[in-house]
Order: structure tokens, then C-alpha cells, then sequence
């Protein structure tokens, strides 16, 4: 069997809705390792026996919640496990685009000689991302996931796509799907970082980086650098989970067209391509699961 | 005193120059005269502001302009707003000076959607920070031709990278993860300019992503460099002691 242990159901804290104050509860927010050293019952709560067990705990400790909100994220930091998980999870959607990468630019005839630089060193950084990826992971002394094996038909939803000569349309614009996928999952994952700067740093630096490719990778397809509305342009109807939400118009409680200049300022369009948006966990693993062999 | 040096300045807009204001400090060090010819004097008397159709004005030769990281989150904001504020004005220009300017027609088109991007970047963040908390940066461009085309396409990349740079590196900073999530819907959009305008520049290449990792720079760092364009001195108080070094160490 191989290990998906990334692939596990979500358990993300990072979902969020754009407001300027804290949305989740203190309760939700507190992670469940720290709740079982105040709990005595940590085999219902490693069960995820819920809140009742949970907030029964906090009482019993009669503790304000201010406090204990503050054990959670300055004594405890954000929960190893947590981090962990977003890493591996980093590393998952690294691995896809490498072995994509890898495989197109070792495929003869595939890619066309002018544009061989531009995939090339897209392979290098997706391979040195999985790297270092790799690296934080047993830095913090767990084991990187070992590599799926990947489909990159998509289940047959990309019918007979195998790098063969003749298929580069097709190379380009699953290309397109995997980084703009990446931007909005490294997104997404950030938050549950805030409190591990080091792992913040690296993936930011890796998320902007995945824009620039997919800037270059729409641009080289003769689109936008940017995504507008929640348009997935001329890829098929499958990838439109990549772009749902793209459309957002509203930022941290701000309607974006109705900001001052707004309408001499490309409208809705402009309003949605200024404004990458999130892919949650769960919503970023419905986009991949179909590129798992 | 007469074999003293002396500086005669006849031109109000002078006093803005780089190196009327060095010769200025040259001179009185050496015991010399500067003599304001009444036409200075005058100007003077009825405008504070120094400005010089020609010459732009000195960066940093303006009032302080200090992001008090005591603020919180909003100091982040605020150095945001700073950097939009710089774009925005930048590609408005741009696209006013299009009329003559030798950029090609799919360039334009590409400069001018990033211009609305920054423009609503700039007018997000001003709504962000909120009124009590907002200013007015001036900007200037010493160096640069709006009507050339590389002139233009690489002042945009610098502006770019340094943006992207910026978010990243002032990210570790944030202590809501709603304003983190907001800085990063920003800094992918920075970022694919930045790979839209290196593209221009140099096609074909890999220069659109000239580093495995973007880089991570502290707001110290992005301040020298924005300051070569902001009239205002830049500068922070309170600001934090630690930095975390991002994978390339450079920031």
C-alpha cells in the first residue's frame, strides 16, 4: 500500500470567511492534543467525541477564555501536527507537479524547442520544492510521504494524454490547472502556519512562486497572467473547481467595485484578477484525487 | 570672503535637485555663501512645497512618513498601502503617458490591467486601515521615461519583485489570519505581474521566476529600496526585533 497519509479527511482550521475579527470559535481553535492534556477523557476526544467533552473540560478548569487562548497559540504554538500536516500536504501537490514536469521536458517531441527554458526551469524549482519540503518535514522529525503514483489522465478526463509528441495543447493546459490548483492551496494552507514563522516563510516564497509559473504558463497559452472571474478559459469542465470562487467580490468585508474609481478601473473583471482567492484542504484534494493512480 | 565659494540659486525648482542640494551642503560646510536670487525668495514666501517640472524631486527630502509597528496589524497594512500607493501612481502614469510612449499594443494591454489591479490594491488597503490611519505617500521617479518602453517595463519589475518580496516578508508579522489570508490573495496577483512583466522583457527565458523561492525581505528592507521613489523620508518606530529569514537568507 502506499502512504497517503495526507490524504487523509481534512482537518483544517484554515478554512476562513473575510472579515477583520477572528471567526473561528476559541474552543475550535485550540488544538485537540492540548485539549487531551487538560482532559481526562483523551480517548472520546482522540475520537473526535466532540465539543461537550471539550467544553466540559474548559469549564471544569474555570478558565477565561482570553487565557486559555493564549495558552494555545504563545505556550503550545501552533500544533506540530497541524503544521505537519500542511506540509505533507505541500508535499503532495509538489510531487504532482515534479513528476509532471519531469515527465514533460524527458518526453521527446513534446514540448516546443522555443519554450524547452521556460518548462525546464519550472522542473527545477518543482523539484527543488519538493526538496526542501522534504527537508522541513524530517526537521521536525516525522517522514515526508512517500510519492503517489499519479494519473495524469485524470481518470480519463484528459482521454489518451500520455506526453506523447502532438500533446503539447494538452501539456499546457494541465499545466495551467496544477499552478493556478497551487496557488490557491498554499493560500488556503497559510493560515494554519501563522504561528511557525520558518514554515510560513517557506511556503509563501513557494506560493508566489507557483503565481509566477502560472502567470507565464496562461501567458505562454496566450491568456491573461490572471484569472478572471471564475473563468477556467478553454480547460475542460472537470478543472472547474480551480476557478470556483475566483468570482469573489467582496474582500475582508470590502465590495471591491464599489471602492472609489472602481468602474474606470476595469470593473468586475479587474475587481475579481486583483484578488487571488483560498482553495480549502477539502476542496484542493477534490481537484487532485482525480490525478491519483 | 570673497575668495569664498558661493551658490547662487536664481530657480526655486533647484532647491529639489540632487546636486543643488548637495552643492548647497558642499558650500555652507566650506564657509561659503548661498544667495537666493528674490525670485527664490518669492517663490517661497507663497508655496512651501518644492516641485520642478524637470527634475524630480529628491527621495526622502520630504516630511517623515513613520509606520508605528505599535499599530499591530495595521502597521502592516499600512506598509502595504505604502507600496500600493507607489504602484498605482506608478502605472497611472504609465498608462496616462501611452499616447506616447513606444510600448507595443500587447504590452499596453498588459500594463494596463496591473494598473487596475493596483489602483483597487490601493483603494482596498485605504478602506482597510481606515481613515484615522490613512496618508497620503508622494511619489517620485528619479530616472525613469514614461514614454520608453524598457524604461518603464524595468521600473515595473523592480516594483514588482519588491512587492512580492514585501508581502512575504511582512507576513510573519500578522497576527490575524484573515489579514494573512488578504496579503496573500495580494502577492500572488504581485507575483504574476512580476512574471507578466519579466516575460516582456526577456521571452522565452526563465527569467518570469528567477529564484526557486521568492524572496522574503524585512520591511527595513523594502524601505530603503521604495525609498528611492518616495519623496517622504520613510521610516518605522517600534519596529520588531526579530526577523525570520525566509529559504534565501537575503532579507
Amino acid at each position: 500500500m502506499r502512504p497517503r497519509h495526507s490524504f487523509k479527511a481534512p482537518t483544517e482550521t484554515g478554512e476562513l470567511t473575510m472579515t477583520t475579527t477572528e471567526q473561528l470559535p476559541l474552543i475550535e481553535s485550540i488544538d485537540p492534543e492540548i485539549l487531551t492534556a487538560l482532559d481526562t477523557r483523551s480517548t472520546e476526544i482522540a475520537q473526535g467525541a466532540g465539543m461537550s467533552s471539550t467544553t466540559a473540560a474548559l469549564l471544569a478548569l474555570g478558565s477565561i477564555p482570553i487565557a486559555l487562548g493564549a495558552l494555545a497559540k504563545d505556550v503550545y504554538g501552533q500544533a506540530p501536527s497541524d503544521v505537519l500536516d500542511v506540509l505533507q500536504f505541500a508535499l503532495l501537490l509538489e510531487y504532482l507537479e515534479a513528476e509532471f514536469y519531469s515527465r514533460g521536458i524527458a518526453a521527446s517531441g513534446l514540448i516546443d524547442a522555443a519554450d524547452r527554458t521556460i518548462f525546464t526551469t519550472i522542473t527545477a524549482h518543482e523539484n527543488q520544492h519538493v526538496a526542501a519540503l522534504q527537508s522541513l518535514i524530517t526537521g521536525k522529525g516525522a517522514t515526508p510521504g512517500a510519492k503517489p503514483n499519479f494519473d495524469f489522465t485524470a481518470k480519463g478526463n484528459v482521454a489518451g494524454f500520455n506526453f506523447s509528441a502532438g500533446q503539447y495543447e494538452t501539456f499546457k493546459a494541465l499545466a495551467m490547472a496544477f499552478e493556478d490548483t497551487g496557488v490557491r492551496a498554499y493560500k488556503g494552507q497559510a493560515p494554519r502556519l501563522i504561528n511557525d514563522k520558518a514554515a510560513l516563510n517557506a511556503a509563501l516564497s513557494i506560493h508566489s512562486v507557483e503565481a509566477r509559473h502560472a502567470s507565464e504558463i496562461r501567458r505562454l497559452r496566450g491568456k491573461k497572467g490572471w484569472i478572471s472571474g471564475n473563468s477556467r478559459e478553454d480547460l475542460p469542465a472537470f478543472t472547474q473547481g480551480i476557478y470556483d470562487g475566483e468570482d469573489n467580490l467582496v474582500q475582508g468585508g470590502v465590495t471591491i467595485t464599489t471602492l472609489p474609481d472602481a468602474a474606470n478601473n476595469g470593473g468586475t473583471a479587474a475587481a475579481t484578477e486583483a484578488f487571488d482567492e483560498p482553495l480549502t484542504k477539502a476542496q484542493v484534494t477534490a481537484i487532485v484525487t482525480p490525478f491519483l493512480a | 570672503m570673497s575668495d569664498k565659494p558661493k551658490l547662487i540659486i536664481a530657480d526655486p525648482g533647484l532647491l529639489g535637485a540632487a546636486r543643488t542640494r548637495r552643492d548647497v551642503l558642499k558650500i555652507m560646510a566650506m564657509g561659503g555663501a548661498v544667495v537666493f536670487l528674490p525670485t527664490v525668495i518669492a517663490a517661497c514666501s507663497k508655496d512651501n512645497s518644492v516641485t520642478n517640472p524637470i527634475t524630480p524631486v529628491t527621495p526622502g527630502s520630504g516630511s517623515a512618513l513613520t509606520i508605528d509597528f505599535a499599530k499591530g496589524d495595521i502597521a502592516v497594512l499600512q506598509f502595504a498601502y505604502l507600496l500600493e500607493q507607489l504602484e498605482a501612481d506608478f502605472y497611472t502614469k504609465v498608462v496616462a503617458n501611452f499616447g506616447s510612449s513606444n510600448l507595443t499594443a500587447a504590452e499596453k494591454t498588459v500594463l494596463q490591467d496591473i494598473k487596475y489591479h493596483e489602483v483597487l490594491h490601493r483603494e482596498f488597503l485605504k478602506a482597510a486601515v481606515g481613515a484615522s490611519n490613512g496618508f497620503s505617500a508622494t511619489p517620485t521617479y528619479p530616472g525613469v521615461t514614461f514614454t520608453d518602453r524598457l524604461s518603464v517595463l524595468n521600473t515595473a519589475k523592480t516594483f514588482e519583485d519588491l512587492g512580492v518580496a514585501a508581502y512575504n516578508g511582512a507576513a510573519q508579522y500578522i497576527s490575524s489570519t484573515d489579514y494573512l489570508t488578504l496579503a496573500g490573495k495580494i502577492v500572488s496577483v504581485e507575483a504574476r505581474h512580476a512574471a507578466a512583466i519579466r516575460d516582456l522583457l526577456n521571452p522565452k527565458s526563465g527569467d518570469f521566476a528567477p529564484n526557486t523561492f521568492d524572496n522574503v525581505f524585512k520591511p527595513a528592507l523594502v524601505a530603503a529600496s521604495a525609498q528611492g521613489y518616495v519623496v517622504d523620508k520613510l521610516g518605522f518606530a517600534n519596529a520588531p526585533a526579530t526577523f525570520i529569514q525566509g529559504p534565501n537568507g537575503n532579507g
